[in-house]
């Protein structure tokens, strides 16, 4: 027996990353790091962060450009062979303006406060963690960008995005999220983008986007879709280990973090709203319902997470149960909504043919038929009558989630809204649940700085009192990235290259 | 044909015959990597395969992604080598580890008895021969004319006495092992074993001290346990908290008493969840976890925890302990992976050893 010994994977690392954290002797360490006590949470000893993934820079490099090789390759014949020609249909495309707009700029945002966690968090380990995604986050981004610009090339609304996600109306929800968590203190960020985003939630935003990728068609976005998951996987492990490492150092820690937990889920999934509608009526071919992904990824996966997360004495989110009552409605009161501001927003929206309303009739049979179906029905006959509506006036947004006011009371009238009132210095604020009231009441000197939109525009700050200020304002071309899908100049594009520009213009979607 | 198989870290090579598993090749040959249903369904013994190939097995598609196949990874429970190999395994080794060869053994019965109405106490004396084991650990028994794989049972004699394999086995119902044993095994009955196995074993190097948790047939392991720490001269805490129903069910209650009298360092806590509230009883009453809740005041920090017994047991205690503070780095439990486990409710990957 040859026996020549080697260091295990974990004593190589440490050996390799030995001396890389220090105390400072110039400065009190409090100065070095000035976020990382104030929220409360009490670290007793940082070493005991372990470090799951032992990744050194070197290798970190070698295998995201073998990644980067392989996505570019695609993503150049995708180009040579206008791979866009071959997705399902025109609409398809009105989900990747939704993903350019809303999404990408979050793996921005993401990139820049992992940063600023890799310097600021005590523990070197949790910095290391922190900067590595930082650098993936950037990644993400760059790569959707490379990806969609061929899209960006035939179809509308989508040569802007960063600028629209800093002013248009529906973009404030994911980006007032997302600003939320980075103006917290350095452990709500992480629970919230970490664990509450990136771990509890992250398969109900991925799963829609990229295998209603490859069920329409789209190989591109399949394939950035893969390259970055193979990071999530480290993504969603910083998630749950800064979870146990905050539970673990000191028991006053347990109620900070169920606060957070609590705060974050509600605020993520409330942005999930926009997924849910994109998954249910934007992806002509849909893999699976907003209802059935919601009861795998988070009844079910959820379910088994938080009941070995008890054992610490952590529950479930507060509100789960309206969240799972909500997945029956959310989607269709979503598309509702959209339907009647497309004038305002940078895609298309269009009522359901009659396949996906039986697809819809057939996912959601408790709700579907009952409620929402004969409203659709009514407005595609408006819209054959030559009467598709929209709505003239603003509505009002929730304080919070920055959603118009259209959810309803899904546990007891699921036809009345649900609106909450909070009063705070003698003004009144609402908001659009129990949820996004709590939040508002526990902070509500934050929320009450909120850039609502609507409010912003009624004050003048958006470019003037018409619509066509607003949308100059937000960089949106008027007639070509708004309105109705069917008439459209993307819908025109598409039935010139399909050839259908000759037929019945009647045959709509 | 054998091939030769590397193993890193640890740079050690090892022959595999024709046919055999890694991970069977590399404990008979006295090589730990972290295993633990032994049959493709926990994924624990995934290793990575640097040169050669294998082939995968019984290896299951949840416990073994294609996509890590491709990865070159393979579970070391399932893959045959095909080829010579080089493997790397995140092998930590534990500085309280004892590495024993795993052999195969055939043993006599010489003793029978009812430890209790439910659980039998089994003695193996092993022909010719010796078994070096940790206390901890567990055998592999092939039972006569009953189908399916060894079925696993702790020791519960010291590792001192190592012609003797004592085994508390109780009933379980409809199971067919237990059943033979109970009905049918008689002294004078040979049986076949291999052993020692596990990773259940006193962390001697830590200073903290030690809390056992114990129920039912589980008393085996902390039986060789406690016994073989006082014989080499144990001055840490022991604290050993054992679970039954009733009094009829107490079994080596003397055994525990005496070495609480003999060290003071002993603590020897029965907890009785059904005896009769009229009986003559003083001691503890209620579930383990409960028991060991109040006479820690709700704080288990700073001690090192050992359980075995019935999964509802260890369940409960894992929570018991985890809100007191002691986490998963300092406890420890044996898994026994049974033909049930399979319908197990889904798991996180929240936990690694729980």
């Amino acid at each position: 027996m040859a026996v020549k010994k080697k260091l295990n994977m974990r004593k190589r690392y440490e050996v390799l990353t030995r001396g890389m954290g220090w105390d400072t002797t110039y400065q009190p360490m409090d100065k070095v790091f000035p976020y990382d006590k104030f929220e409360g949470i009490k670290i007793k000893d940082w070493s005991g962060w372990e470090d799951p993934f032992r990744l050194t820079v070197d290798s970190y490099w070698k295998y995201q450009a073998e990644k980067e090789k392989k996505l570019y390759a695609i993503i150049d014949s995708f180009a040579q062979n206008n791979g866009h020609l071959n997705v399902s249909d025109g609409r398809y495309v009105n989900a990747l303006k939704l993903f350019i707009q809303g999404v990408t700029p979050l793996e921005y945002g993401a990139h820049r406060h992992y940063a600023h966690l890799g310097r600021h968090f005590r523990g070197e380990g949790t910095r290391v963690a922190c900067q590595m995604q930082s650098i993936d986050e950037l990644r993400h981004c760059q790569t959707q960008l490379h990806t969609l610009s061929h899209y960006n090339k035939h179809f509308n609304g989508m040569h802007d995005p960063f600028h629209m996600f800093d002013r248009v109306w529906y973009l404030s929800v994911p980006k007032s999220y997302f600003e939320d968590a980075m103006t917290a203190g350095p452990f709500e960020f992480i629970t919230s983008i970490s664990f509450s985003f990136e771990y509890v939630l992250t398969n109900l935003l991925f799963v829609p986007f990229m295998s209603g990728a490859a069920y329409n068609g789209d190989m591109a976005t399949v394939t950035f879709g893969f390259s970055a998951q193979s990071d999530e996987a480290r993504h969603m492990t910083l998630g749950l280990e800064i979870i146990k490492f905050m539970v673990e150092q000191h028991e006053d820690n347990l109620p900070i973090i169920q606060g957070y937990i609590d705060k974050h889920f509600w605020r993520a999934y409330r942005v999930l709203a926009l997924i849910a509608m994109m998954q249910d009526y934007m992806l002509p071919n849909s893999p699976m319902s907003w209802n059935e992904a919601w009861q795998i990824y988070y009844v079910e996966n959820m379910g088994a997470l938080f009941n070995d997360l008890s054992r610490y004495g952590l529950r479930m989110p507060k509100y789960s149960d309206v969240a799972t009552a909500e997945a029956e409605h959310l989607s269709h009161q979503t598309w509702s909504d959209f339907y009647n501001f497309t004038h305002a927003a940078s895609f298309h929206t269009w009522m359901p043919d009659d396949r996906k309303m039986d697809w819809l009739s057939e996912k959601y049979p408790n709700t579907f038929d009952k409620h929402y179906r004969p409203r659709f029905e009514q407005w595609r006959e408006m819209e054959k009558a030559g009467e598709r509506h929209y709505f003239k006036g603003l509505p009002q947004l929730c304080q919070t989630c920055q959603i118009p006011m259209f959810f309803t009371e899904v546990m007891s009238d699921p036809m009345k809204i649900s609106r909450r009132v909070s009063m705070y210095k003698g003004d009144r604020y609402h908001t659009c649940s129990d949820g996004c009231k709590d939040i508002f009441e526990n902070e509500p000197e934050k929320f009450i700085q909120a850039w609502l939109p609507v409010h912003q525009i009624f004050q003048g700050n958006c470019g003037g009192a018409d619509l066509s200020d607003v949308l100059k304002y937000y960089h949106l071309n008027e007639g070509e990235d708004n309105m109705e899908y069917v008439g459209s100049p993307d819908h025109k594009r598409w039935q010139e290259w399909k050839g259908e520009d000759k037929q019945d213009e009647t045959a709509t979607g | 044909m054998t091939y030769q198989v590397e193993i890193e870290p640890l740079g050690e090579v090892i022959e595999v015959e024709e046919g055999q598993t890694i991970l069977d090749a590399s404990l008979r040959a006295g090589i730990y990597l972290p295993y633990a249903c032994g049959h493709g369904l926990c994924a624990t013994c995934k290793v990575d395969v640097l040169e050669g190939d294998v082939e995968h097995g019984e290896a299951s598609p949840f416990a073994l992604m294609d996509m890590e196949k491709g990865e070159g990874k393979c579970l070391a429970c399932c893959a045959i080598p095909t080829s010579d190999l080089v493997i790397e395994a995140d092998v930590e080794e534990d500085p309280d580890a004892e590495s024993h060869q795993v052999r195969d053994f055939s043993a006599k019965v010489i003793e029978i008895t009812d430890l209790n109405p439910r659980i039998k106490g089994i003695f193996l004396e092993i022909e010719n021969d010796t078994i070096e084991f940790q206390a901890g650990h567990y055998i592999n028994l092939e039972i006569p004319g009953v189908a399916g794989p060894a079925r696993a049972f702790s020791i519960a004699n010291s590792p001192s006495d190592n012609s003797i394999v004592e085994l508390n086995i109780s009933l379980v119902q409809g199971g067919e092992g237990t059943t033979y044993i109970h009905e049918q095994l008689k002294v004078g009955d040979e049986l076949n074993f291999s052993g020692p196995y596990g990773r259940f074993f006193v962390r001697n190097s830590a200073p903290e001290p030690m809390l056992f948790l114990a129920g039912g047939s589980g008393l085996s392991s902390p039986k060789s346990m406690v016994l073989d720490q006082f014989e080499k001269g144990e001055e840490r805490k022991i604290t050993l908290i054992y679970g039954a129903r009733n009094q009829q069910e107490l079994y080596y209650r003397e055994i525990f008493e005496a070495l609480a009298e003999q060290h003071t360092n002993f603590r020897y806590i029965p907890a009785l969840s059904e005896e009769p509230a009229d009986s003559n009883w003083q001691g503890e009453r209620g579930m383990v976890h409960e028991v060991a809740n109040s006479i820690y005041d709700g704080n288990f920090e700073g001690n090192k925890a050992y359980m075995c017994g019935p999964p509802p047991m260890i369940d409960a205690c894992i929570s018991t302990l985890m809100q007191g503070r002691c986490f998963e780095k300092h406890m420890f439990m044996e898994h026994f992976y049974t033909n049930a486990s399979k319908d197990e409710k889904p798991k996180s990957p929240l936990f690694k050893n729980i």
